[in-house]
């Protein structure tokens, strides 16, 4: 047995006097539990990481007892057996004292600070009492639950459901909901992209450089470094992206949907765009056409500050690469109000160059059910989605669904800050409890100090989290979840070109008083009533049923860890069509030009690409066509105000990870050296800056990396909770500066906002 | 770019602090107070009796060593270990010759010590020792000679322990054990009177307290000069190492070498030479020429020590 | 002495994001404090458009006349039959001569051990199980390769042959083994 004592991994945690005995006196704290040994399962297990929401596979060992070193798990091509450095943080949030392994209940005011460590059956009693209380006085609807997705937030929806509660959000509104809804109402689907094969890649400050998606980052990186792509990078500010990128554009914030729709423009005036494509697969190029005319390169150059002359050339080489460049759609959507319309002129963009379905464009997923059919065999099995009969329908109307324009976010996720207005205003009807897991708004949501009003004035607020982070610092109960380096999952879809599947498994034995989250809600399930809806006991069951009891090919997964069945199929690439049907006798016959172009068909109301839909025009007139609108972002006497990812943190989640809290601390701010000039800063004043909202302090940055007008930070800083040791009070608090905001059609928040900055 | 790769202290290019400055005085102080001893015991060709300057010697030379030596070794990260130093050695590396050198010279200069000062021994209730010191006066003139030789190594081997690091341009100059040499003679000048002046109640007047006085002159300018050649070698050698001269004009090190090297330890002794002679020669300004004299060459170690390690090529 | 490891950092590829970092520290249980390695994202530099980043590894570099072997007095510092530069705990006193000779400043002591600290390439860790070092495992860009010069097959010959390198402070004559390719905008004196 490998043996771990307090003193060792106390030593090992870098417990300087101070740090300890803060950690010491924070009750249900790692810190507070007696020496328990480190119990390894295995010597290598392969499992999934859950530092971001990439998701990457990975190789986890223990070593000397002390550390657990995670490496990527090599069965998995795309991701290159690699991790980035949160990955590799993982045994410091397993073993940091700050983790909570034990339920905690509130003792002093909301936000005070003090907690007692509780029984999980009193916890459970907590919630079943609060609960069932409020659905009796009010209605389960009154209960908003909130969970990002992914991970066991099946569970939780599931659990939200069984409560009978409509109200359930995603983290979608806070970031990428609009690029999901635009692919959506165009494609009736989500679309991926195949960076590794492009050739020419626009890129609208989508920084997989510092925001790392393990695949996408490896792909474009090779792309550029070994086959030569070219990369165009228009963005505010001059990011490690931009840095990489053959040309850099430093775009007005929040007006990139210009330079989209005039590269648009460039491409049907010119006719650089695929006629044969458009004209087989897409319908309401008409309305589009005429829409772009009035957005000519000339027009997008005095409102993005990008030349016209360029934008013009960029066109002109992006459809000389095509088919095999893309214009990437992004991922955080959350630049401008009108993020719908500048998702859509994205897509437009690729539509009009016909990569669809081609190497280094854009392409569907292909998972078991489709690749079978096209295979004419079993190629991979089929991921069954264990389902619960009878589960209750719940009678009221979302708390965002009163406004019919969100009709396509209330099944993507929800306007997840709707909670505000109906805790604050009634509107459209009281909220009165809150249950979160995995996700914390005090960061990620705008405006915080709505926020924290709102939690304040909740009648019962459950959080399930691994740290009392700056939302649970305001619950009234917190439900430690064990980390995912102690959990095991169901199995993970995570097919691309072809189908692929892995699982998340424990690598050590649960730690304290943790337990995974899906035991949690089931067992809150139990002390709500709500037993039936919870058939399975452990989690090997379902994985068996997913499996449809295949136990040989569960074993495999476990094994493996990560499993891809087949050769990569895009259907409009002849040499992977024509490697396909080698590969498979009774493969579906191709088409006279070798590809299966007859088979790409869309799940819109056409069956084809919508370029303008009418279905969105129902119910959300004036939104059919895509359209450029004026959407003002700040007032002219101040400087915008953005934000982005920084590689040794995700968002709002990590900032008291010990190693990684230890290579970044704060967020200083972006300043251009004339801004700074002007207003007597010298790089490392300290610095204020001020919103419509709220005001942060922060030091500067002096670099000539950012607009003149623009001002930025890292997000993710800034907690004020003092059980956040770490990270309390260190650096600027992005969403404290941020004002509320629900963008038309896809509901999202802006991080785009004004701000006036002075010395401190 | 923010700093997202963690802390930077530990990369600090000044790596040995004010506890090896001090222990680089202390050598060079006990290295030049010996030779300044011996080597006046051989000018003066007097082997009857033992001067005041060469019972100060005999003093100065074993205790500073021993205090350096402490100092050193409470300095290691590992002091308990500092036995591993003695043991293991690698001939390429100027400190374990240094070792040597020191393992070598400490035990001579007690023993030097002990013979000097045979006719004090019981006057300070160490009769005990005695009879050694009788043993060890038949073997006089070896250990003088090998204590003198040992001595010019050791004053000279601090400067080219630091200046064997090509890391720093101010320190990796073919002048700094020259110079090092040449300062501890001046230190061991000054505590040679002290000691002389507070503890064998020699007077101001003496002849070989005279003729000591006569080196100073010398040895002072000598110094200067090696100090120039530093500067310049920097100046015209540019790039990083033309840097390092910042720190003549920058910081708190410039203070340091303008006050106290220059300004104590060269311009108090300088300035008492405009004094009136009957002044000049009373015990209390000796006293207090001989202190600046130390001063100065302590500010020098710190000065060498820090300011040459802050500047890295 | 046949094998030459030598390590060649691509500054093309690499994106600074310190995932080298957090693996080195978890392989080699380096303490909190300090650190074996680091990769330091320097600048911008340049007229704005035309700015580009540094990215500057950090990290011993195994010279091949190292001037931490030649000053250390015990012999705690040398140089290892596959040729990395290596520490013996066990003999080292801590007179710190080694960490003020190194040009490049990348050893430190240990607070646990007190003995002198830094890269060995992961040689008792990773190497002596015939895996590459933490840092090359992990690396999301694949920007770091590592493996032995003197096999003409190696990747690292093949790169050093093919690609323009540099190395940090070669007037100092310490004939360092990190290679590095230097990014395609902005000279070596970045």
């Amino acid at each position: 047995m490998i043996k771990l004592d307090r003193r060792n991994f106390l030593k090992g945690a870098g417990a300087g006097s101070a740090t300890c005995a803060l950690a010491t006196m924070l009750p249900g704290s790692l810190a507070a539990l007696e020496k328990e040994p480190l119990k390894a399962v295995g010597k290598e297990v392969a499992s999934i990481c859950e530092m971001c929401s990439t998701r990457c596979p990975i190789s986890a060992r223990v070593v000397d007892g002390k550390n657990v070193f995670i490496s990527g798990n090599k069965e998995a091509k795309s991701f290159g057996g690699k991790v980035c450095a949160r990955g590799g943080a993982g045994h410091s949030l397993l073993y940091d004292p700050q983790r909570i392994v034990n339920p905690l209940k509130r003792v002093g005011e909301r936000g005070e600070g003090k907690w007692a460590e509780i029984s999980w059956d009193e916890a459970y009693e907590m919630m079943s009492t609060n609960l069932n209380r409020i659905k009796r006085e009010h209605g389960p609807e009154a209960v908003a639950f909130s969970s990002k997705k992914g991970s066991l937030s099946g569970h939780f929806f599931h659990l939200a459901k069984a409560f009978g509660s409509p109200n359930t959000f995603t983290h979608g509104s806070l970031c990428p909901g609009a690029y999901v809804i635009a692919a959506k109402s165009m494609f009736g689907t989500k679309l991926k992209r195949d960076l590794g094969n492009s050739k020419y890649i626009i890129n609208f400050g989508h920084n997989i450089y510092e925001g790392i998606n393990m695949s996408e980052t490896r792909g474009m990186m090779k792309a550029q470094s070994e086959r030569g792509a070219k990369l165009v990078v228009f963005e505010p500010r001059f990011s490690v992206v931009a840095d990489k990128a053959d040309e850099w554009h430093a775009v007005r914030p929040g007006t990139d949907v210009a330079v989209a729709l005039a590269l648009c423009h460039v491409l049907i005036t010119d006719k650089l765009y695929d006629q044969a494509f458009v004209e087989r697969y897409v319908v309401g190029f008409d309305a589009f056409a005429a829409e772009v005319k009035a957005y000519t390169p000339e027009w997008a150059e005095g409102i993005t500050d990008v030349k016209a002359k360029d934008i013009r050339r960029i066109a002109y080489e992006l459809a000389a690469a095509a088919p095999h460049a893309v214009v990437d759609f992004g991922h955080r959507a959350t630049f401008t109000t009108e993020e719908f319309d500048m998702r859509r002129a994205i897509f437009a963009a690729n539509v009009l160059i016909g990569n669809i379905e081609r190497k280094g464009g854009l392409y569907l997923g292909k998972k078991a059910k489709t690749y079978n059919k096209f295979a004419g065999e079993t190629v991979a099995p089929k991921l069954a989605k264990p389902g619960v009969e009878g589960m209750p329908k719940p009678t009221a109307k979302r708390i965002d669904q009163m406004d019919k324009q969100y009709t396509m976010v209330w099944k993507n996720g929800g306007v997840y800050q709707s909670i505000l207005a109906a805790t604050l205003e009634a509107k459209p009807y009281q909220l009165r409890g809150w249950v979160m897991s995995r996700t914390n708004p005090m960061q990620t949501m705008t405006d915080r100090a709505k926020v924290l009003e709102a939690l304040k004035k909740m009648e019962f607020v459950a959080v399930c989290d691994v740290y009392i982070s700056e939302t649970a610092a305001y619950a009234d109960l917190i439900l430690p979840e064990s980390t995912y380096l102690e959990r095991d999952e169901e199995i993970a879809d995570k097919s691309g070109k072809n189908p692929a599947y892995y699982v998340r498994q424990r690598v050590v034995e649960t730690i304290g008083n943790t337990k995974p989250s899906w035991q949690i809600f089931k067992e809150v399930g139990d002390a709500l009533g709500l037993s039936k809806f919870y058939p399975w006991e452990n989690m090997e069951t379902l994985q068996l049923a997913q499996m449809n009891r295949d136990g040989k090919a569960l074993r495999h997964i476990r094994e493996k860890g990560y499993v891809s069945y087949g050769k990569p199929l895009m259907l409009r690439e002849p040499s992977m069509v024509a490697k396909f049907i080698d590969t498979y006798a009774n493969a579906r016959t191709p088409d006279d030009d070798g590809t299966y172009a007859s088979a790409l068909k869309f799940k819109t109301p056409s069956g084809k690409i919508e370029l303008s839909s009418a279905a969105v025009e129902a119910f959300a007139p004036g939104r059919g066509v895509i359209q450029y609108r004026d959407a003002p972002l700040k007032r002219a006497d101040e400087l915008y105000f953005i934000q982005g990812k920084v590689a040794v943190h995700t968002n709002g989640a990590t900032h008291n990870v010990p190693i990684l809290a230890n290579l970044m601390a704060d967020n200083a701010v972006w300043i251009h050296p004339v801004t700074a000039g002007r207003l007597g800063i010298n790089h490392g004043d300290a610095i204020r800056l001020t919103s419509s909202v709220g005001s942060e302090t922060s030091y500067a940055m002096v670099t000539p990396g950012i607009r003149q007008d623009t001002v930025f930070a890292y997000m993710g800083f800034g907690s004020k909770n003092k059980e956040l040791i770490r990270a309390s009070g260190k650096g600027l608090h992005c969403g404290n500066l941020l004002p509320d905001s629900t963008a038309p059609v896809v509901g999202m928040n802006l991080h785009t906002t004004g701000v006036k900055v002075e010395k401190v | 770019m923010n700093n997202i790769w963690g802390d930077m202290a530990q990369y600090d290019p000044v790596t040995w602090n004010w506890v090896i400055a001090v222990y680089l005085f202390m050598a060079g102080l006990s290295a030049g107070s010996v030779l300044i001893g011996i080597g006046m015991r051989w000018y003066s060709k007097d082997n009857k009796t033992e001067s005041p300057i060469l019972k100060a010697a005999a003093i100065v030379g074993p205790v500073a060593i021993s205090l350096g030596l402490a100092c050193l070794v409470f300095d290691l990260t590992k002091p308990f270990h500092f036995w591993l130093i003695l043991i293991n050695y690698n001939f390429q590396s100027v400190m374990a010759i240094g070792v040597l050198a020191l393992l070598a010279y400490s035990p001579l200069g007690i023993a030097y010590g002990l013979i000097v000062l045979r006719d004090e021994l019981p006057k300070w209730g160490l009769g005990f020792l005695s009879p050694i010191a009788e043993m060890l006066l038949g073997w006089r003139k070896v250990i003088e000679v090998l204590l003198f030789i040992l001595a010019i190594g050791v004053g000279a081997y601090t400067g080219f322990l630091i200046s064997a690091m090509n890391a720093y341009p101010m320190l990796n100059t073919a002048v700094l054990p020259a110079l090092f040499l040449v300062s501890g003679l001046s230190a061991g000048a000054a505590a040679n009177s002290v000691v002389a002046l507070l503890m064998f109640k020699v007077d101001s007047h003496d002849k070989e307290l005279s003729r000591m006085h006569a080196l100073e002159l010398p040895v002072m300018a000598t110094e200067i000069m090696f100090l120039f050649m530093l500067f310049c070698a920097l100046y015209f050698k540019g790039g990083a190492a033309a840097v390092a001269l910042a720190s003549l004009t920058s910081g708190v090190w410039a203070g340091v070498f303008w006050i106290g090297v220059v300004g104590i330890g060269f311009g108090i002794p300088l300035l008492s030479m405009l004094m009136p002679a009957a002044t000049r020669h009373t015990k209390g300004a000796m006293l207090m020429v001989a202190c600046s004299g130390l001063t100065g060459v302590l500010a020098l170690r710190h000065f060498i020590l820090y300011a040459g390690q802050s500047y890295i090529y | 002495m046949n094998k030459r490891y030598v390590m060649v950092h691509d500054e093309n590829k690499c994106i600074g994001c310190q995932a080298c970092n957090v693996a080195c520290r978890s392989e080699n249980g380096t303490p909190e404090g300090v650190t074996r390695l680091q990769v330091r994202v320097e600048g911008p530099f340049g007229d704005a458009p035309n700015l580009h980043f540094k990215y500057h590894r950090v990290s011993c570099q195994q010279c091949e006349d190292a001037p931490c072997v030649k000053v250390c007095p015990t012999g705690a510092a040398y140089v290892g039959e596959d040729g990395i530069v290596t520490i013996k705990e066990d003999k080292c006193v801590g007179c710190m001569y080694c960490v003020a000779a190194c040009p490049y400043k990348v050893r430190f002591v240990n607070p646990e051990t007190k003995a002198t600290d830094k890269c060995n390439f992961c040689k008792d860790t990773r190497l002596a199980r015939g895996e590459l070092p933490a840092c090359v495992t992990v690396c999301p860009t694949d920007a770091l390769t590592f493996g032995d010069a003197n096999e003409p097959d190696s990747e690292v010959a093949k790169l050093l042959n093919t690609k323009p390198s540099y190395q940090d402070k070669t007037h100092l004559g310490t004939k360092p083994r990190v290679y590095r390719i230097p990014t395609k905008r902005g000279g070596i004196e970045s």
